[in-house]
């Protein structure tokens, strides 16, 4: 098991594997290695979860988020661990999910849009070294008309390890005036490491706005460049680069101490890339 | 400063700079004009020390130091500035950060105690008050977003923090409107000190209306077939390069 400090007091952690939320809880819970968890949050309530996995095992998440309900979701693996999580919204409700792999593991997420100007942005990110594995799926369903999807999940591969990304937008023939875009961006840092991905669409609808893309690339060089002439030596401006990469996603979650904590993981691993 | 003798360099094989010679004392302001694909960025970014060039023959002393030998961070270390003709974008790394490193890397390397965070706080906000570069772009990814005005006034901040013996300064003025031309312009004036130097490589006269160079090089497929004063751009604003080129450009 790994021990993590989320340096922050007044966490409540969840050990229930029922919850429902009411009103707006001021502070984020968090839930540790759940193997099932299952979070409604009420029409107009408003909660940031956070799910930790430190130890290599199966767990399944499922959140209902009623109308105008609001979720934060912090998804952060430390270890081999696979997760299937489902969210199911409700008309003008927002979930706004960060997912962040540090090791290798399997998170899979199935986001349903069931009521009218839902919306669901996810920003993953995972970072495999040695001999490690990595996958992240992402299956998200347009239901109904008006809703909005965003999803950007970045991948870096170093050493000897293996990533995939497979993401589906599914626009049902009703769902009109659909906005999903979907942006898969990738690096790989030595000849061996591999990543593969696949961003797919699967449209029934005519009234659309749908994108995807996807790049595999090295790091970018230029940017090396600039930063050495700048002072920095190599090294410094490799790890730069690779912080911004992984920092633009995890940043995003808003949480402050739970980011720092997170990069110092990042920084350490990078430390370990042979 | 920077003594530049018969420097010859290629890339892929094919010879950019044909020998160059160039001399530069502290205090002086030399530019750098030319017709474009002589060869202007191609010095900058040599002296620079980019790896994508090979340098064939000639020698470089900046500071009384073998230039060629070193790395491209310890030549910006010892105190070479190069402001890039096209900044580069790096998402998710704030330009305060960015700052932050690379000044106490330079510090680190003439033996001075890296800066505080209330010290760099405070540096940062002088210095950004040159250029007039808002810093709420500070707090923000390193040029991303950046519109070409701010990318290139953020380039005469980054050198203002750094404070450099010798800055080289790449088409600092391409795309740039009336206005920006002379907040950036008037930086680098600012900036100006008995103790170090400018390079400015330019095709427009105009920013010489700021930067008064007391030296005017023409650059002509890899060489510096002419060196005058000021005037010389004047001269060349109203002339172009082929009375230059017929005269002196032949060999």
């Amino acid at each position: 098991m790994t021990t993590f400090d989320f340096g922050t007091e007044g966490w409540r952690r969840v050990s229930q594997e029922v919850l429902r939320i009411e009103g707006a809880e001021p502070m984020p819970l968090v839930a540790t290695d759940p193997a099932r968890l299952c979070v409604e949050v009420a029409g107009g309530a408003a909660t940031q979860l956070v799910v930790v996995h430190r130890e290599a095992v199966e767990c399944r998440v499922e959140c209902r988020l009623d109308e105008g309900a609001r979720l934060e979701l912090v998804h952060l693996f430390l270890a081999d661990a696979a997760a299937d999580v489902a969210v199911t919204q409700a008309a003008g409700s927002r979930c706004r999910t960060t997912s962040v792999l540090l090791a290798g593991g399997r998170a899979s997420y199935r986001m349903r849009l069931e009521g009218a100007g839902a919306e669901s942005e996810l920003g993953g990110v995972f970072f495999a070294a040695g001999e490690e594995h990595a996958e992240l799926d992402l299956r998200t369903e347009h239901l109904v008309a008006d809703c909005r999807s965003d999803s950007r999940v970045k991948g870096i591969a170093a050493d000897d390890a293996v990533c995939r990304f497979g993401g589906m937008v599914y626009v049902a023939p009703d769902a009109q005036r659909t906005d999903a875009q979907q942006q898969s961006r990738n690096i790989l840092l030595s000849d061996t490491a591999r990543i593969v991905t696949r961003p797919q669409l699967e449209i029934y609808a005519d009234d659309v706005k749908c994108s995807h893309g996807a790049t595999v690339g090295q790091m970018d060089s230029e940017a090396i460049l600039y930063m050495r002439q700048r002072g920095l030596s190599e090294m410094q401006a490799r790890r730069l680069q690779i912080e911004g990469f992984v920092g633009d996603v995890v940043r995003r979650c808003g949480l402050e101490p739970l980011c720092d904590a997170v990069m110092e993981r990042v920084a350490a691993k990078m430390e370990q890339i042979r | 400063m920077l003594s530049v003798k018969n420097l010859h360099a290629s890339v892929d094989g094919k010879e950019i700079l044909r020998g160059i010679d160039l001399e530069v004392r502290a205090g002086e302001v030399h530019a750098i004009m030319g017709p474009n694909g002589s060869g202007k960025s191609t010095l900058a970014s040599v002296l620079a020390g980019n790896e994508k060039f090979t340098v064939t023959e000639g020698s470089v002393s900046f500071l009384g130091r073998d230039l060629l030998s070193m790395s491209i961070e310890d030549r910006a270390r010892l105190g070479l500035f190069l402001g890039f003709q096209y900044p580069v974008e790096i998402p998710g790394v704030t330009m305060a950060n960015f700052m932050k490193l690379a000044v106490n890397e330079q510090r680190k390397f003439r033996g001075e105690e890296p800066l505080t965070a209330a010290q760099f706080l405070k540096l940062m906000r002088e210095k950004s008050a040159i250029v007039e570069l808002d810093t709420k772009l500070t707090s923000r990814a390193v040029n991303e977003g950046f519109s070409g005005g701010e990318k290139k006034k953020n380039e005469i901040f980054q050198m203002a923090m750094l404070d450099p013996q010798l800055a080289i300064l790449d088409e600092t003025d391409s795309g740039l409107d009336i206005d920006a031309l002379r907040i950036v312009a008037t930086g680098v004036t600012k900036l100006h000190t008995p103790q170090n130097a400018t390079v400015v490589i330019t095709h427009y006269q105009r920013l010489l209306d700021y930067i008064v160079p007391d030296v005017v090089h023409v650059l002509y497929k890899g060489r510096i077939i002419y060196t005058g004063d000021k005037t010389l751009a004047l001269k060349l604003e109203k002339e172009g390069y082929d009375w230059l080129i017929n005269q002196y450009g032949g060999q």
